[in-house]
C-alpha cells in the first residue's frame, strides 16, 4: 500500500467516527497532547489570542464527549448525522520527528434538527505514524466561511 | 413612526404577564423596530477600531438600516446612514476598514466628507439652473440624530428626543466603569475578533435568559456534570486540565447563589444580575495581573473594583456585557423569527496576555455557536418560539417575587431568583411601544 492510501484509508476511517457520530471513539484517534482546531478567521495564525470556533484539547474534548451523550443535554435531543466526502488528499509536508501534514478537502452534510446543512473546509491533518496507523497531533479545519454568522453545531467536523 | 395601527399595549404587557403575540406576531416586530430599535440608544461599536482618520466599521441600527461609524479628521467619532445622497446606493460594504480621502459611491462617483457632507458630484455643469442645491444635507450621507460614546463604547440614536447617553443609562452605567477599571490604565480595547451566532427565534429570548436565574441548573446540567465528571477522574497533580476544566461548573449553581447575587433593575429596561457577588465572583486573580493593578490603584480601590461583580448586565435593547469576563454581546435582529448575536472580547490594557486570552476561551466555550452552553440556552428558546405557536395557552408569566421588589431612588432590587428583570424590561418595552417614552424628558 503506497503512503497516499494509508493516509486516505486514516481520515475515511476517521470520517466514518464522525459521520455517525461516535465522538468517543474519534477522541481515541488523538495524540495525548492532540488537539482540534476550528479557526473563526482566514489563515488565523494564533488560537490563544483571537477567538475561533473551536479549540479543544484533551480536556474540552473529554468534556463534551461526555456533554454530547448526557441525557439532559437538550440541545442534543434531536438526531444528528453526517456524512463526510473527502477530496484533494495531498502530502503537504513531511516533517523532521516522522509526522506528516496532509491536505484534504471536506464536504459535510449535517442533518440536525430536521434541517439539512452544508459546511465545506480545507482540513490539514498533523498525522503521527503509529505502527501501521496513525495518531492525530493536530486537526484543524478550515470553514470557507468562518466569518460568516454560524449555527448551533453540536459536533467535530 | 410606521402607519400600522396601535395595538392595546396594556392588554399585551400586564403586570405578570405578557401575552405570546410579542414572539411571534411579524406586525409586532416591525413596531418594536421603530419603536423600540427606532427610539433607544443603540451600541454601534468601541472607538479602539477606528483609531486613525478614515477608519469606519459597519453595521445595521435595527434589522435593515445601514449605519457606518467613522473616525472623522479632527479625531471626533461620526455615525452616518451608510447611504448615498444620490441614488441611495449603500456607501460601504466592508465591515470594516478605511476610507481614503473621501466616501466614494461606487454607483456615479459622487464623493463625502467623513463628517457625510458632499464633497464633490462628478461633471456638475448639468446641474446648472436646474434649482439642485448641493449644499442641502439631504444630498450628503445624514448622520444618525444622535450619537455620543462612554469610555470608548459608541452609541447612537435615530431619535431627536432620547435624553443624554449618561442619563438614559442611569446607574447601569457603574458597568461600564467596573469593566474599564478592570484595567491597569482604565481603558479596554476591541481585541481577538468576533464571532457571529444565528438565533432561529425572536430577539427578546436572549435578554429575558440573561438573569434569568432559574434555568442554568436545569439547561446547563448536562454540561456541569460531563466537566464534574470529568475532573473527578483527574489525579491530585493535574493542576492544568483541573484548571482548564473549572470554567464550566459555575453554570451549575445552586437557587440559593443565584438568590443571594441579587437583581436590579434600572429605568429604560436595563439590568443587572450580581453587584456584591456572582457566579463570576471566585474567578482566580492572576498574579501578575493582580500586581499591575495595585500598582496602579493601590491595594484598598483595587479590592473594591473587584468586588464589585455582576454577571450579566443589560442595557435595553441592544448590549449585554461581563465586566468580570471582558466580553460583550450584542443584539442584531432581523425578523421576528430571527437575529445574530455577536460575542466581542476585550483587552484589559496594562493586564497580562493571559487575561485576554481567558476572555477568549470564555467567549469560545459558553457563548459561541460550537459552546458548550449557549447551543442549550438556544435549544429552549427555540422550543419556547414553537409552543408559542401553539392555541392553547396565550399567556407568559413572570410571578415570581412580584410584590417584594423595592423601589430605591433612581433603581429597583430584588432577590436574585425573582422575575424583577422581566418587569424591569417589559416595562420599558411597553414605555417605547406606546410611543411617548422620551415626551417630558430633559435632553
Amino acid at each position: 500500500m503506497t503512503q497516499r492510501q494509508s493516509i486516505e484509508d486514516f481520515l475515511y476511517d476517521e470520517a466514518a467516527l464522525l459521520d455517525r457520530p461516535d465522538l468517543d471513539r474519534w477522541m481515541t484517534l488523538f495524540t495525548a497532547d492532540g488537539f482540534y482546531w476550528m479557526p473563526a478567521v482566514e489563515d488565523q495564525v494564533d488560537p490563544l489570542n483571537h477567538i475561533s470556533h473551536v479549540y479543544d484539547d484533551r480536556v474540552m474534548m473529554e468534556i463534551r464527549r461526555r456533554n454530547f451523550v448526557h441525557p439532559r443535554a437538550s440541545s442534543k435531543d434531536h438526531r444528528i448525522r453526517c456524512s463526510h466526502v473527502i477530496g484533494n488528499v495531498r502530502l503537504i509536508q513531511e516533517h523532521d520527528d516522522g509526522s506528516l501534514e496532509v491536505g484534504s478537502n471536506q464536504h459535510v452534510v449535517v442533518d440536525y434538527r430536521d434541517e439539512q446543512r452544508v459546511y465545506a473546509y480545507r482540513g490539514i491533518h498533523l498525522l503521527h505514524p503509529d505502527g501501521d496507523t496513525f495518531l492525530i497531533k493536530s486537526k484543524r479545519v478550515n470553514l470557507i466561511n468562518p466569518e460568516a454568522p454560524q449555527r448551533s453545531l453540536i459536533v467535530y467536523l | 413612526m410606521t402607519m400600522i395601527p396601535d395595538r392595546n399595549f396594556d392588554h399585551l404587557v400586564q403586570p405578570t404577564r405578557l401575552h405570546r403575540d410579542l414572539y411571534i406576531d411579524p406586525e409586532l416586530f416591525e413596531l418594536e423596530m421603530s419603536r423600540i430599535w427606532g427610539q433607544a440608544w443603540i451600541f454601534i461599536g468601541h472607538e479602539s477600531q477606528i483609531p486613525e482618520p478614515g477608519d469606519y466599521f459597519t453595521t445595521n441600527i435595527d434589522h435593515k438600516t445601514p449605519v457606518v461609524m467613522i473616525r472623522d479628521t479632527d479625531g471626533s467619532i461620526k455615525v452616518l446612514h451608510n447611504r448615498c445622497g444620490h441614488k441611495g446606493a449603500r456607501l460601504v460594504v466592508e465591515r470594516q476598514g478605511k476610507v481614503r480621502g473621501a466616501f466614494n459611491c461606487s454607483y456615479h462617483g459622487w464623493r463625502f466628507r467623513f463628517d457625510g457632507s458632499l464633497l464633490a458630484v462628478p461633471n456638475e455643469k448639468g446641474y446648472a439652473d436646474t434649482g439642485f442645491d448641493s449644499s442641502d444635507p439631504c444630498y450628503g450621507m445624514r448622520p444618525l440624530a444622535q450619537v455620543d460614546h462612554y469610555r470608548g463604547f459608541v452609541f447612537a440614536t435615530l431619535s431627536e428626543k432620547a435624553p443624554a447617553l449618561l442619563d438614559w443609562m442611569g446607574g447601569a452605567r457603574d458597568c461600564f466603569d467596573n469593566l474599564c477599571d478592570r484595567a491597569p490604565e482604565g481603558e479596554v480595547e476591541v481585541a481577538g475578533g468576533v464571532t457571529r451566532y444565528e438565533h432561529q427565534c425572536n430577539w427578546k429570548f436572549i435578554l429575558e435568559n440573561l438573569n434569568d436565574t432559574m434555568h442554568p441548573m436545569v439547561v446547563h446540567q448536562s454540561v456541569v456534570q460531563a466537566a464534574k465528571q470529568f475532573i473527578s477522574t483527574l489525579p491530585e497533580d493535574a493542576v492544568q486540565q483541573r484548571s482548564e476544566a473549572e470554567i464550566i461548573p459555575p453554570f451549575g449553581a445552586s437557587y440559593e447563589t443565584f438568590e443571594n447575587s441579587g437583581i436590579t433593575g434600572f429605568n429604560y429596561g436595563h439590568h443587572y444580575d450580581g453587584g456584591k457577588t456572582s457566579i463570576h465572583a471566585d474567578y482566580s486573580v492572576m498574579p501578575e495581573y493582580h500586581e499591575a493593578m495595585v500598582a496602579a490603584y493601590g491595594e484598598e480601590r483595587t479590592r473594591e473594583i473587584y468586588a464589585f461583580n455582576t454577571h450579566n448586565v443589560c442595557f435595553y435593547p441592544s448590549l449585554t456585557i461581563k465586566c468580570a469576563v471582558q466580553n460583550i454581546r450584542v443584539i442584531r435582529p432581523i425578523a421576528v423569527d430571527r437575529f445574530i448575536v455577536e460575542t466581542w472580547s476585550f483587552r484589559l490594557k496594562g493586564a497580562p496576555d493571559a487575561m485576554l486570552q481567558r476572555t477568549l476561551l470564555y467567549s469560545r466555550l459558553i457563548n459561541s455557536a460550537m459552546g458548550m452552553v449557549g447551543p442549550d440556552d438556544l435549544e429552549v428558546y427555540r422550543r419556547a418560539q414553537e409552543g408559542h405557536q401553539s392555541p392553547a395557552g396565550e399567556w407568559i408569566e413572570f410571578h415570581r417575587g412580584y410584590g417584594t421588589d423595592q423601589q430605591l431612588d433612581d433603581r429597583i432590587v430584588g432577590g436574585g431568583t425573582s422575575d424583577l428583570d422581566m418587569r424591569t424590561q417589559y416595562r420599558a418595552w411597553k414605555d417605547y411601544m406606546q410611543g411617548a417614552i422620551f415626551d417630558g424628558v430633559d435632553q
